[in-house]
């Protein structure tokens, strides 16, 4: 077996106990890597109504066949674990050195159980696991602990760590790495917190093995040269992906004011224009060549790293309108390790339930400083506010009651990420049925609504062009493991990626084979969800309900008077069920089931809930 | 007859202006427009006007806001 590494490295905590596992080409076929095998092995080692906060929940790294080797744009590890905000499978995946490492370590993937009986780092380095205290970073926040990371071990080696957010169980802390990259927005972060692991050190120093090492060198080294050429000729990475911003105001689809609404004559302050002029430094992942970590300095003085998704959550969609102080909003999410679009939503539905009478207190849209607050009482769980801030926003509706739960923006608990679908029914659909929550990762088809389909259609081809780039995104480049951003910023052909894959691994594959696996993955994700919710219905995918009310619709603009319509929605997600061989819930059928190869995952799952 | 152009993103560096009115002649069209703006025609692209998408062929109207985007993908 080529590509793969064919070993997994298992660690417990609470034993202080590691071992190498094997695992087989049939293995590495069906589930490929990443959130393949992270899917795989948290389906069959963590039952449902297993606590995602105590001992018997595991934390994955999982890697892929491509991963850490130098192609476009590799250096990215998945994360994941059940997640203690949605309550079902969670993962993301971030920009780290430990791709390589890890990979050069000998493995494709880490499982972490148990629980350690203090604060604990991890350091990994080829055959040896060494249970280090970190008694002295624990406390501290992610940059204090890279640094003390960097000092010890040097600032080649592979870092994940958590900050404060995930060292108190803040449901949505993420995983950070390097200078400014996070991870495992469903609350990837508090799982490893409540290991007590502070971070885990990676250092390999053997070869990745490969079919044809040389022709994987000429190949991969020769298309990141092109992919920053292509860069550079678009100018893509002068605003990255921040220049998006001006173009989602121009067509009502900015997050402002949790929300509420879609544009802002404001919003030119904190855009891809302004961002660029008020540059410090960029930052990347290991093999780009179209670095999008546009940094500057936040009001404190300290270098924040923004993209559009941080600028949209803790800028307009919180009426904050001075980049620097969303900067300092982000610097305190990245420092805490919280994740940024969570944050946004819970900071803007705080705001909205105190302004609607559901919740008391003197936070209000535009008010910075306040917000900065909040952010370190929700790292710290510090009194009654801070424990329901830290709790995300479905919990803090429920808590409020009042109808808050219609603008809490979340779906299955994960909060939505930019782009405001008040009017655009597409990625809607797709904020419904992502795997984990309302995640853009797995589809974004705006443009696709806006240029080749209309704003106000429901019909079948935006549910196509949802499958069409969940396999992609939520699949091959999750998989395989890699980073979308060549192919959807520069339009690198999809292509490509089999040839990387095939030249590792020495396989034939097509992208065919790699929708094969998306679909797969995909399929077993949804008999996790059931497990763990077996009564659940259609409803679990539709997005929050303040987008289908009249009430909430825009009185200017592009979409003045619209809003989704429920019964053309949900008509929408028949579409996507039907092209999904998916029943009335939502859940594979199982002659869908039996098509991807998942018997054996089926017949497990109907221990829990019922199939179709 | 004078339309507000705004360029988006990388779109501003290529053309020299984010934002700016243009002269041009009544019952232009999006594509005699487009041809004044020195921008690329190698990458696709996406023009809205007044936030809805539209087709090179069509006519402008005085006092229009035209968008010219890359066509993202979205993040």
């Amino acid at each position: 077996m080529h590509g793969w590494t064919g070993s997994i490295l298992r660690i417990n905590l609470s034993t202080k106990s590691f071992r190498r596992e094997s695992y087989g080409e049939d293995f590495a076929r069906t589930w490929v890597g990443g959130r393949g095998f992270a899917a795989k092995i948290l389906y069959e080692e963590v039952p449902p109504g297993t606590d995602p906060l105590g001992p018997d929940n595991k934390f994955i790294v999982a890697l892929g066949p491509i991963a850490g080797i130098p192609a476009p744009n590799t250096g990215k590890a998945v994360v994941a674990a059940k997640s203690p905000l949605t309550g079902f499978y969670g993962d993301g995946n971030l920009g780290t050195r430990v791709s390589e490492h890890l990979r050069k370590a000998g493995y494709d993937a880490l499982i972490i159980e148990g629980k350690a009986d203090r604060p604990t780092m991890l350091f990994i380095e080829d055959n040896k696991v060494e249970f280090l205290p970190a008694g002295e970073v624990w406390g501290k926040g992610t940059y204090a602990t890279n640094d003390f990371i960097y000092k010890k071990y040097g600032a080649g080696v592979g870092v994940l760590n958590i900050g404060q957010g995930g060292e108190n169980l803040v449901r949505y802390a993420v995983v950070r790495s390097l200078e400014g990259r996070a991870g495992g927005r469903p609350g990837m972060g508090a799982v490893m917190g409540s290991k007590l692991l502070k971070a885990i050190v990676v250092k390999g120093t053997r070869p990745i093995p490969q079919a044809d090492p040389q022709a994987m060198k000429a190949l991969g080294f020769g298309d990141l040269k092109k992919v920053g050429q292509i860069d550079k000729e678009t100018g893509w990475s002068i605003q990255s992906t921040t220049g998006v911003l001006a173009w989602c105001n121009e067509v009502a689809g900015l997050p402002v004011r949790n929300f509420r609404k879609t544009h802002h004559p404001e919003a030119w302050k904190i855009d891809g224009e302004r961002l660029n002029n008020a540059r410090i430094a960029t930052y990347g992942c290991p093999n780009c060549t179209m670095r999008c970590g546009i940094t500057i300095h936040d009001r404190e003085g300290r270098e924040s790293e923004l993209d559009y998704e941080n600028i949209g959550l803790l800028g307009s969609n919180l009426e904050i309108f001075e980049l620097d102080q969303v900067g300092s909003l982000n610097y305190l999410c990245d420092e805490y390790g919280l994740d940024t679009m969570s944050a946004g939503c819970v900071l803007s539905f705080y705001a909205d339930a105190i302004e609607h009478g559901a919740a008391s207190g003197d936070f209000k849209f535009g008010d910075a400083e306040t917000a900065k607050n909040l952010l370190t009482m929700a790292a710290h769980r510090d009194g009654q506010v801070g424990n329901l801030l830290a709790d995300g926003s479905l919990r803090m509706a429920r808590a409020f009651g009042r109808g808050s739960e219609a603008y809490a923006m979340q779906v299955k608990g994960l909060e939505v990420a930019a782009y405001n679908c008040k009017f655009i029914p597409g990625q809607a659909l797709a904020f419904g049925v992502a795997a984990i929550g309302a995640h853009h990762r797995e589809a974004w088809i705006i443009t696709f609504e806006l240029k080749h389909s209309t704003r106000e259609s429901y019909g079948p081809e935006k549910a196509a062009k949802v499958i069409e780039l969940q396999r992609i995104r939520g699949g091959m480049f999750e998989f395989l493991v890699a980073c979308r951003f060549p192919w959807i910023e520069l339009g690198w052909g999809l292509d490509n990626y089999p040839k990387y894959f095939n030249a590792t691994t020495g396989l034939n594959w097509g992208l065919d084979d790699m929708w094969r696996v998306a679909d797969r993955i995909y399929g077993l994700i949804k008999l996790n969800y059931l497990r763990e919710f077996p009564h659940a219905t259609r409803q679990g995918d539709y997005p929050p309900a303040v987008w289908f009310d009249p009430a909430n619709a825009d009185t200017d603009g592009p979409i003045a008077g619209r809003v989704l319509e429920r019964d053309k929605y949900d008509g929408l997600l028949q579409h996507y069920y039907d092209q999904r061989g998916y029943d009335h819930r939502g859940i594979p059928t199982r002659a869908t089931l039996a098509r991807l190869g998942l018997e054996k995952e089926a017949a497990a799952a109907e221990k829990y809930g019922s199939l179709t | 007859m004078k339309v507000r152009v705004k360029l988006i993103g990388p779109l501003m560096y290529e053309a020299g202006f984010s934002e700016k009115d243009i002269e041009l002649p009544e019952a232009s069209t999006i594509e005699a427009l487009l041809s004044m703006l020195t921008l690329s025609k190698r990458r696709p692209r996406i023009v809205t006007r007044n936030g809805r998408a539209i087709v090179p062929q069509d006519i402008l109207e005085e006092g229009d806001r035209i968008a010219v985007s890359p066509l993202y993908s979205g993040g």
